[in-house]
């Protein structure tokens, strides 16, 4: 936020600070241990872990052996690239952070503040469920009108497999996925053979709304191994959500701008906000990388967006 | 239902309107008036009236929670919103289109293109072309020698003809769409889908089209 006024703008700083920290007071005392992220990431490493982020976007300097690096998108994956090197075997981090990430925008280069969590190295059926509830937690204590979001990347992967399209195609599917164009879906698709997984593909923007609505969406649809086990999860995400909150809604066509999500996906808003307030979701995949496959589920807070919209409903 | 919807001002608005009123809502909406918000209190639907360039901008940034525009604007901007319906009307092709019988377009030489849709017809012609923005009468230019081609939206291709030009190749086939902001659908997908599905059925039974 922009101000004429040196006091409004101070205001404003003290607004962030309490913030943060009221943030970072609950989860420290959830018994997630701080880390200070770095600003800096190599910008071909991370272009090509992040395939669909919009490189136009990222912010370039060069080191002084003239390499490219970019002031970071996204904390998660400098995370990984700080710590997974020298993970040692049975290990296990519940971090948080404060950070900021950098993009261009059409007015300039924004800065944006971020408070995020992340789980490395823990993998039981209840980890999914204590980092949505932790996000829930947080929400939930800012505005009554939220919603959470859940998806689940195995479920497009799986039908993105058994329709086997080339790499091109592939992302042609993904980018009107993510504009929810249901007649450019059907007209993209009637160019290929009619299989049982492009029908399931077809239908794909049908699936979203309460888990229920979904369910019944879902009735005679072919699913192959990789797709039942991601409503598997999210079946299992929904029993133990439903019971806290109403508040939970799913989306199977989730489609993200960080490539490396691998399971659940998570998002949350509160009303009058005009951004997800919550992005995150599991990537174990994403740690195979450096050799060994390490389960890891995080997500990010949008600090600047959260104050934003308490500030316009005059709730700060 | 507690929505705000952003109808661009014009012929494409005109039919927008009509269709709104066929199925029952937007009633008051008065076009002959100088208004530019008009409330229907009994549904709790808000209409703003806009320049079709700006509906993306109303529903990108939350204030209209959804909008009909050309899908010309919504490729242009390539803003950060929902593409939830194609409608029938507002029907054209983007088109390349330049002196009839220059043979400009065939040889490799890097072109000038004149266009009101600066960013499509770099992504388009990549480093083969040069870009000039205009913002109207842009068949004059390959006429006055500003240009070799223009990139724009054709009808009927009477104007084209009208000034001597021909189009050199299609490339999309455009039509209104309705659009909607990202979160806004998050919270009133019910509602939004009772539009869309008012005016699909408009499109198909309706006797305008």
């Amino acid at each position: 936020m922009d101000f004429l006024n040196i006091t409004d703008e101070i205001n404003y700083y003290e607004k962030m600070y309490t913030l943060k920290n009221e943030i970072a007071d609950y989860l420290f005392n959830q018994g997630y241990s701080i880390i200070e992220p770095s600003i800096f990431e190599d910008y071909d490493e991370f272009t090509n872990i992040n395939t669909r982020i919009d490189k136009k976007k990222t912010v370039k300097l060069l080191d002084n052996n003239s390499g490219i690096l970019i002031l970071t998108p996204d904390i998660t994956t400098g995370i990984v690239n700080k710590f997974l090197p020298r993970w040692e075997v049975g290990q296990k981090l519940k971090i948080f952070y404060y950070g900021k990430t950098y993009k261009h925008e059409r007015n300039g280069i924004t800065e944006n503040r971020e408070m995020g969590v992340e789980i490395i190295g823990e993998k039981k059926a209840n980890t999914d469920n204590y980092i949505l509830n932790t996000a829930k937690e947080i929400i939930s204590r800012y505005s009554q009108n939220y919603l959470l979001e859940v998806g689940n990347s195995k479920f497009l992967k799986g039908i993105m497999e058994a329709c086997s399209f080339k790499r091109e195609e592939h992302e042609n599917i993904l980018d009107i996925l993510y504009t929810k164009n249901k007649q450019e879906l059907k007209e993209y698709i009637s160019g290929f053979p009619i299989t049982d997984a492009m029908i399931t593909l077809s239908r794909i923007l049908d699936l979203e709304g309460s888990f229920g609505e979904i369910k019944k969406q879902l009735e005679g649809l072919y699913l192959n191994d990789l797709m039942r086990q991601s409503v598997e999860e999210l079946v299992q995400v929904d029993n133990y959500m439903s019971a806290i909150t109403d508040n939970m809604i799913y989306d199977l066509s989730m489609v993200s701008e960080l490539g490396y999500y691998d399971g659940i996906i998570l998002r949350g808003y509160i009303e009058g906000s005009n951004k997800e307030i919550v992005k995150g979701g599991r990537y174990d995949s994403f740690t195979r990388q450096f050799g060994s496959d390490i389960p890891a589920i995080g997500f990010t807070l949008e600090l600047d967006e959260l104050l934003k919209t308490l500030y316009k409903e005059g709730r700060r | 239902m507690n929505l705000t919807i952003a109808i661009p001002k014009g012929r494409l608005g005109s039919q927008a309107i009509k269709m709104f009123k066929a199925a029952g809502i937007g009633e008051v909406i008065d076009e002959n008036s100088r208004k530019l918000i008009f409330n229907d209190e009994n549904l709790n639907i808000s209409f703003l009236l806009l320049k079709n360039s700006d509906v993306i901008t109303y529903v990108e940034s939350g204030i209209a929670d959804i909008g009909i525009s050309g899908k010309d604007m919504v490729m242009e901007e390539d803003a950060d919103i929902y593409e939830l319906y194609k409608m029938n009307i507002g029907k054209c092709k983007m088109a390349i289109a330049g002196i009839k019988d220059s043979d400009i377009f065939k040889d490799d030489s890097i072109i000038k293109v004149t266009t009101k849709f600066p960013r499509l017809a770099k992504k388009y012609f990549k480093s083969k072309g040069q870009i000039i923005k205009l913002n109207g009468s842009i068949e004059l230019a390959p006429i006055l020698g500003l240009s070799d081609v223009i990139l724009d939206i054709v009808e009927t291709g009477n104007t084209l003809k009208e000034n001597g030009l021909e189009v050199f190749e299609d490339m999309y086939q455009i039509s209104a769409v309705v659009i909607s902001n990202k979160v806004s659908y998050k919270f009133k997908r019910k509602e939004i889908k009772e539009i869309i599905d008012l005016l699909r059925w408009e499109d198909n039974n309706g006797k305008d089209n």
